[in-house]
C-alpha cells in the first residue's frame, strides 16, 4: 500500500510494573477504514487504546498522524490531533447531564460564560442523528439505562470533527437492536471518511463491520486477517493455537 | 399538566431540593411560635444575618470543595490566622484598615495555595492535609499574636460586620434605600427565573405551570421583602449583608456558568471520567483550595470585624458549621452534588435553630445535640434518598 496511513504505530510498548501490558505493537489505520482489534482478557487493547488517546504515554515506541510523528501527551492533545475515544469504563459523569457530558474537556464558551443552550442545541442534533432514545439533553446520566449511556459515550466522540475514533467495546452491555444501531453508527463513521479502530470480544460484530481485524494476544500482534477471514482462524490466533510473525507492514502475515 | 400534577412533580422529583426550602420555612415557624415572635423582631433578624455571615461565607467555599470530592478542616484556624495578621497590620502596626484586609486575603490566599499543592499535585487526600492544617495555622496564629489577643480595631475596619447603610433615601423610621435594594434584588430574581424558564421551554424541557411558577415568585418576593422591612425598621442593610449577597451571586454564576465550575462538578462526580475528558483534574483541585483560601480569609476579616479585634481561639470549630452547612444544603458526601443556594439554606437553617434556641435559653450542651442530630437526619435523608432513586432505576 502507498498511502499514508491516518496512524501508524509502531513497536509501542507499555508496561505497569513488571506487567508487559503491551510489547512492540505495530497498527496501521488509513481513513475510510475500520480496523478490529481483538484478544482475549487482558490482552493489551485497551491499554492500546489509552495509548491512541493520550491516557497513557508508551515506554517506547513511534507514533504518526499522517506520517508525521506526534506525541500525544493528553486527552486534549488527542482531542487537538482530531482522536476521539469511547472508553471501556464509560468515562461519564453521572451526576451531569447528557448535554454536559458530551462537552466535558471542551466546552462551548460565550463571553466567558459556559453556552449551554449552544451545546444543547448540537447535543440534540447528533442525538437525533444517532436516533438514540435519549429523552433530552438535559437529562442527568444518572436516570439512563446502560444502552443509552453507551450512545452518549458514543455520540461524545462525535463533538469536534473528529479524525480517527477508537471504541474500546462499545456493545458490551448492548441489546441485540442497539447493537445493530452501534455497528450503524460505526458504518457511518467510516463513510464520512474517518478511522475507526473497533476493540471488541464479539466476532460477530467485527466481521459484520471490519475491514482488518488484528489479533493481539499477551501484548503482543498476533496475526492480521481481512474481513473474509474464517472465524476459526481469527479464534485460533487469540486463544494462541497458531503463532503469527510479527506482521509484515504492506500485507497479510502468515502463520509460522 | 395540571396544577397538582405539577406540585406532585416538584415534590417527588426535586424532594431534595424543595424538602430544604420546606424544612428551613417550618423551622423558622417554629421558632418564630417558641420565641413569642421574638424570632422574626427587627432587631433579632439584623442580629442572625450579623452572627452567622461569616458561616455562610464559609459555606460558599466548602460547598465547591465537598462538590469537587473533598473536605477543608482547616477553615476555623484560617479564620484565626487572617483575622490576625489583619490585627497584627492595623493595630499593632499602625496601617489603615484596608491594608490589613488586604493582608489578610493575601494569607488566605497563600494559605489555599499551600493546601491546593499539596491536595492536588502531591495527591494527598484534602481531609490529612487540611486535619494537618487545621493545627498549623491555628499555631502560627498563636506565633503571630504572641498567645494574646489583639484589639480594638479602629471604626471604619469595625464598619465591615457592623456597618449599616442607610438614611441616603430618608423614610420615616423605616429606611427606604434598604427596601429599594430588596426591591431591585426582588426584580432581578424574578427576571432571571423567568429567562431561564423561558429557555427550558424553547428547549421543550419541563416547566412548573405559569399559576405555581408565579407562586413561586410571589413568594420568595414577599419573604424577602417581609426580611428587608424587618431590616429597614432596625438599623438598615448591614455592609456585611451586600457582601454576602455579591459573593452568592458571584459564586453562584461561578458553579453554573463557567467551565471551572462545570469541571468541579465532573471531578466530584467521576474522577476518572474528568481525566479521561480531558480536564485539568489537578489545577481543578488547585484552584478550589486556594478559593477556599480566599473566601476562609474574607470571612477571617468579616469576623474580626465584629469581635473587634483577633484572638487565639477565633474561629474555633467554624469548619463544623460550614460542612454541616453544606450537607444539610443537599450537598453529597460523595461528591458532585451540591449548590451554593442550598448551602446558604443548610447555614441558615443552622443558625435559625441556634438563635432561636439561644432566645429560649436552651442549654448550650442541648443545642450542640440537636445541631449533631439535625445533621445526622440530612445526610441520613440525602442517602435514603439516593437508595430510593437507585432502586427506581
Ligand atoms: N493501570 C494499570 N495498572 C496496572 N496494570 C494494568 C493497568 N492497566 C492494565 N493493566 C494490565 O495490563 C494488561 C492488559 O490490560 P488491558 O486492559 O489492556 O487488557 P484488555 O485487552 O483491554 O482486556 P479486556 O478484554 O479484559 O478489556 C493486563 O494484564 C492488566 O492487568
Ligand atoms: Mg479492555
Amino acid at each position: 500500500m502507498t498511502r499514508v496511513p491516518l496512524l501508524s504505530m509502531r513497536g509501542i510498548s507499555k508496561h505497569f510494573g513488571a506487567v508487559e501490558a503491551i510489547a512492540g505493537v505495530d497498527l496501521d489505520v488509513h481513513a475510510h477504514e475500520v480496523v478490529a482489534l481483538v484478544g482475549d482478557n487482558g490482552a493489551g487493547k485497551s491499554t492500546l487504546a489509552k495509548v491512541i488517546s493520550g491516557v497513557l504515554s508508551p515506554d517506547v515506541g513511534l507514533i504518526e498522524l499522517d506520517g508525521v510523528p506526534v506525541t500525544i501527551s493528553s486527552p486534549s492533545v488527542a482531542h487537538d490531533l482530531g482522536i476521539a475515544t469511547v472508553f471501556q469504563d464509560l468515562a461519564l459523569c453521572d451526576n451531569l447531564d447528557v448535554s454536559a457530558n458530551l462537552f466535558l474537556g471542551r466546552e462551548i464558551r460565550t463571553a466567558g460564560m459556559l453556552d449551554d443552550g449552544r451545546m444543547e442545541e448540537i447535543t440534540r442534533q447528533i442525538l437525533r442523528d444517532l436516533t438514540s432514545r435519549i429523552p433530552t439533553a438535559r437529562t442527568k446520566l444518572s436516570t439512563l439505562s446502560a444502552g443509552q449511556r453507551q450512545s452518549v459515550a458514543i455520540a461524545r466522540t462525535l463533538i469536534g470533527n473528529p479524525r480517527l475514533v477508537v471504541l474500546d467495546e462499545p456493545t458490551a452491555a448492548l441489546s441485540v437492536a442497539q447493537t445493530a444501531e452501534v455497528l450503524t453508527l460505526i458504518e457511518r463513521l467510516r463513510d464520512l471518511g474517518l478511522g475507526v479502530i473497533l476493540i471488541s470480544h464479539n466476532m460477530n460484530d467485527v466481521r459484520a463491520v471490519s475491514d482488518r481485524i488484528e489479533v493481539l494476544r499477551h501484548g503482543r500482534n498476533n496475526g492480521s486477517f481481512g474481513a473474509t477471514a474464517s472465524y476459526e482462524a481469527i479464534l485460533a490466533a487469540i486463544t494462541g493455537a497458531t503463532h503469527y510473525d510479527v506482521p509484515a507492514h504492506d500485507g497479510w502475515s502468515t502463520p509460522r | 399538566m395540571t396544577a397538582v400534577a405539577g406540585l406532585q412533580e416538584l415534590f417527588t422529583r426535586n424532594l431534595r431540593q424543595s424538602g430544604i426550602y420546606i424544612a428551613f420555612v417550618a423551622i423558622v415557624g417554629l421558632f418564630a411560635i417558641l420565641t413569642n415572635g421574638m424570632l422574626l423582631s427587627p432587631g433579632n433578624m439584623t442580629n442572625i444575618v450579623l452572627q452567622y455571615s461569616y458561616i455562610l461565607i464559609l459555606a460558599i467555599g466548602m460547598v465547591i470543595v465537598i462538590i469537587g470530592g473533598h473536605i477543608d478542616l482547616s477553615v476555623g484556624s484560617v479564620v484565626a490566622l487572617t483575622g490576625a495578621v489583619s490585627a497584627v497590620v492595623v493595630i499593632r502596626a499602625g496601617q489603615p484598615w484596608w491594608v490589613g484586609i488586604l493582608a489578610a486575603l493575601a494569607v488566605g490566599l497563600l494559605v489555599g495555595a499551600w493546601q491546593g499543592f499539596w491536595v492536588a499535585y502531591v495527591g494527598i487526600p484534602a481531609f490529612i492535609v487540611t486535619l494537618a492544617g487545621m493545627l498549623l495555622f491555628r499555631g502560627l496564629t498563636l506565633q503571630v499574636l504572641n498567645n494574646v489577643s489583639l484589639s480594638p480595631f479602629p471604626p471604619e475596619y469595625q464598619r465591615v460586620a457592623g456597618g449599616f447603610l442607610n438614611g441616603f433615601l430618608g423614610g420615616q423610621g423605616i429606611d427606604v434605600f434598604t427596601l429599594v435594594i430588596a426591591a431591585i434584588a426582588v426584580v432581578g430574581y424574578a427576571v432571571s427565573q423567568l429567562r431561564s424558564r423561558r429557555g427550558r421551554i424553547k428547549y421543550r424541557q419541563t416547566v412548573e405551570t405559569m399559576p405555581l411558577f408565579v407562586l413561586r415568585l410571589v413568594l420568595v418576593g414577599a419573604v424577602v421583602m417581609a426580611f428587608a422591612y424587618q431590616l429597614a425598621r432596625s438599623r438598615g442593610l448591614p455592609i456585611v449583608l451586600i457582601i454576602l449577597g455579591v459573593l452568592v451571586i458571584a459564586y453562584t454564576i461561578v458553579t453554573t456558568k463557567t467551565v471551572f465550575g462545570r469541571h468541579v462538578y465532573a471531578i466530584g462526580g467521576n474522577l476518572s471520567a474528568a481525566q479521561l475528558s480531558g480536564v485539568k483534574v489537578k489545577r481543578i483541585n488547585f484552584w478550589i483550595f486556594v478559593n477556599m483560601g480566599f473566601l476562609a480569609a474574607v470571612a477571617g476579616v468579616v469576623y474580626s470585624s465584629r469581635s473587634n479585634g483577633a484572638q487565639p481561639a477565633a474561629g474555633n470549630m467554624f469548619e463544623l458549621d460550614a460542612i454541616a452547612a453544606c450537607f444539610i444544603g443537599g450537598a453529597s458526601t460523595t461528591g458532585g452534588v451540591g449548590r451554593v443556594t442550598g448551602a446558604m439554606v443548610g447555614g441558615l437553617i443552622m443558625g435559625v435553630m441556634s438563635n432561636g434556641m439561644q432566645l429560649m435559653g436552651v442549654d448550650q450542651s442541648v443545642q450542640q445535640v440537636i445541631k449533631g442530630l439535625v445533621l445526622l437526619l440530612a445526610v441520613a435523608f440525602d442517602i435514603f434518598n439516593k437508595r430510593r432513586v437507585g432502586a427506581s432505576r
